[in-house]
């Protein structure tokens, strides 16, 4: 999943990009919303992390920018104003959730992956497929039972494919739901680590390489 | 219990007339009993007129007279009472508008007006001048408000960056004393900004409640002395301080005014550029500054002295400070009764000048 972290508080947006990478989220983050307008509009990000007070283009604006481009993006506010008032306002302008600082990390994560879900074809929290079931929010893998030992970008691959359900996802869009920029990544990177996923994975593979095209989940 | 104007002006009304008609009544009788009118005297069956005999009752029946008199002084007075009323109301309707509006108006809605467009200039002066008084009540409510949101806000950034900091790293499966090491200290620098913000935002609040006592004071000692207290900071960025002390002296608090040339200083030194200066002068009753700094558009000179604005908030994250030094500056200076002149040099930087009224002369104490 990738998510977009736009935060003023320098110290506070390197923190937060580094606890949600660690939750095995591709996160970029920006300082002010004049960036933040820049990335989306180069970057399909699943949710953006807003900040409603940040410099440059406010974040109302950056908000209401991103809901009337009719993107499947979702927005988290973050906001030290946290009366009802506010909330609504918030929401009004087309944000798609609110949390209130101070916040609880574990919240914020179980915020953006709830919408995440939701960004595009909405997925269940717990994702299965034949034997593979994976639990984004516990970051676990089975396999007929079998906890699978995946490290944080291959369950993120696993993670991506199993949500398309089947559907074929090309190596490009892997790169981009799964490495941020800090990464600096290529495709032969996504190509290292699905070989290694279907090691991993044992026999029968249930990720096949389509030609030309990308990779997908075998339904059974 | 208090009584009602409409209540006042009916009974005013109804007894006005009443007094005036009595009066009048009272006119004709005296007449009639002074004798002064002709009467037509009661022909004799002989043709010859009768002298008038002064033991019978003058003129006509005084009860045919005086009852219908009576009665109808009763009646008009009641009527007059009675449009009394009538009037009374119609002209305190606009007063009873006001009223309604003004129950209505609350500190939730005090941008609403009477508006009251009366054709009595009474009722339009009234009128205008509570609106002008819910103008300001709305303008300092507005202002409190506004800083009070700007005061959670500065207050709550902290303690999420704390809260999120100190839980990414708890939370981290791979923390070794070193990470664990890094974020406490990092807790720490932003536990000294907040202690910082707080002794910032308590003495902008103890300058707004005026002054406890006033002494007179060395102005030029102050400011030397807390010049020097900043040569390390400023040389650390490079800037130079030059200082001409005349001696100059002021009446006030000595640690409210020491805040206030430490809150110049500060400014001065933070918002200057690598290699610029800061010069202070005193003289006679006043201080005053001026620091080489960015280019402040000459608009921005006067919202730089309201709490919590900063001239421009930067890329790279928060600037220094909260945006409340010039804003207790001007709160000191206002509690001395001293006037803050500021002026944004074309150059860039920042001119301030601050002068003190003229201490008593011969005062004790």
């Amino acid at each position: 999943m990738r998510v977009l972290v736009v935060e003023d508080h320098e110290v506070l947006a390197r923190t937060l990009g580094t606890g949600l990478r660690r939750e095995g989220l591709a996160v970029d983050v920006v300082l002010d919303g004049g960036d933040a307008l820049d990335r989306v509009a180069v970057t399909r990000y699943d949710v953006v992390v807003l900040d409603r007070d940040v410099p440059g283009v406010h974040g109302d604006e950056v908000c209401r920018r991103l809901a009337a481009g009719r993107s499947t993006t979702r927005v988290l506010m973050l906001t030290a104003a946290g009366t009802v008032r506010d909330r609504v306002a918030g929401l009004d302008l087309g944000a798609d959730d609110y949390l209130a600082k101070p916040f609880d990390f574990a919240e914020l994560v179980a915020r953006v992956r709830a919408l995440g879900r939701r960004a595009g074809v909405p997925v269940p929290p717990v994702l299965e497929c034949g034997d593979l079931t994976l639990d984004p929010g516990r970051r676990t893998a089975f396999r007929g039972g079998r906890p699978l030992a995946l490290t944080p970008k291959e369950l993120a691959v696993l993670e991506c494919l199993l949500a398309r359900g089947g559907a074929v996802v090309s190596a490009e869009e892997l790169l981009e739901r799964v490495w941020d920029e800090s990464a600096n990544p290529f495709t032969h990177t996504v190509k290292t680590t699905i070989g290694r996923l279907r090691a991993k994975l044992g026999e029968p593979s249930p990720i096949e390489t389509v030609r030309e095209g990308g990779y997908r989940v075998a339904v059974p | 219990m208090r009584r009602r104007l409409r209540t006042r002006l009916a009974l005013l009304y109804g007894g006005v007339f009443f007094a005036t008609g009595t009066m009048l009544l009272a006119l004709v009788f005296a007449a009639f009993w002074s004798g002064g009118y002709t009467q037509v005297a009661p022909v004799g069956q002989e043709g010859h007129a009768v002298a008038p005999d002064p033991a019978a009752p003058r003129g006509v029946d005084v009860a045919a007279v005086v009852l219908p008199s009576l009665v109808g002084l009763l009646g008009t007075g009641a009527v007059a009472a009675l449009l009394g009323w009538v009037i009374g109301g119609r002209a305190l309707r606009p007063l009873r508008a006001m009223t309604a509006t003004a129950q209505a108006i609350s500190a939730d809605s005090l941008h609403s007006r009477i508006g009251l467009d009366s054709p009595y200039q009474e009722f339009a002066e009234l009128g205008a001048t509570l609106d002008d008084l819910f103008g300001r009540l709305d303008a300092a409510f507005r202002s409190q408000r506004d800083f009070v949101a700007n005061a959670s806000h500065e207050l709550r950034t902290p303690l999420t960056v704390e809260r999120a900091l100190l839980q990414v790293a708890l939370a981290d499966p791979d923390a070794d004393a070193g990470t664990l090491r890094a974020a406490c200290a990092e807790v720490l620098a932003l536990g000294a900004a907040q202690e910082r913000l707080i002794d910032a935002l308590l003495t902008l609040a103890g300058s707004d409640q005026g002054l406890d006592r006033r002494q007179p004071l060395d102005l030029a000692g102050i400011v030397a002395g807390a010049v020097e207290a900043r040569r390390d900071d400023a040389a650390r960025r490079g800037v130079r301080i030059g200082a001409d002390l005349a001696a100059a002296s002021a009446d006030g608090d000595p640690h409210l005014v020491e805040s206030l040339v430490a809150n110049l200083l500060d400014n001065a030194i933070r918002h200057n550029v690598p290699g610029g200066r800061v010069d202070v002068v005193t003289t006679g009753t006043g201080v005053a500054l001026r620091n080489t700094g960015a280019v402040i558009p000459p608009g921005d000179v006067d919202r730089l002295f309201e709490p919590f604005q900063r001239l421009r908030r930067g890329r790279a994250g928060r600037p220094e400070g909260h945006g409340l030094g010039l804003a207790i500056v001007r709160a000191i200076a206002a509690a001395h009764g001293a006037t803050v002149t500021a002026r944004a040099p074309a150059s860039g930087g920042l001119d301030v000048e601050v002068v003190f009224p003229a201490p008593v002369v011969g005062r004790t104490g």
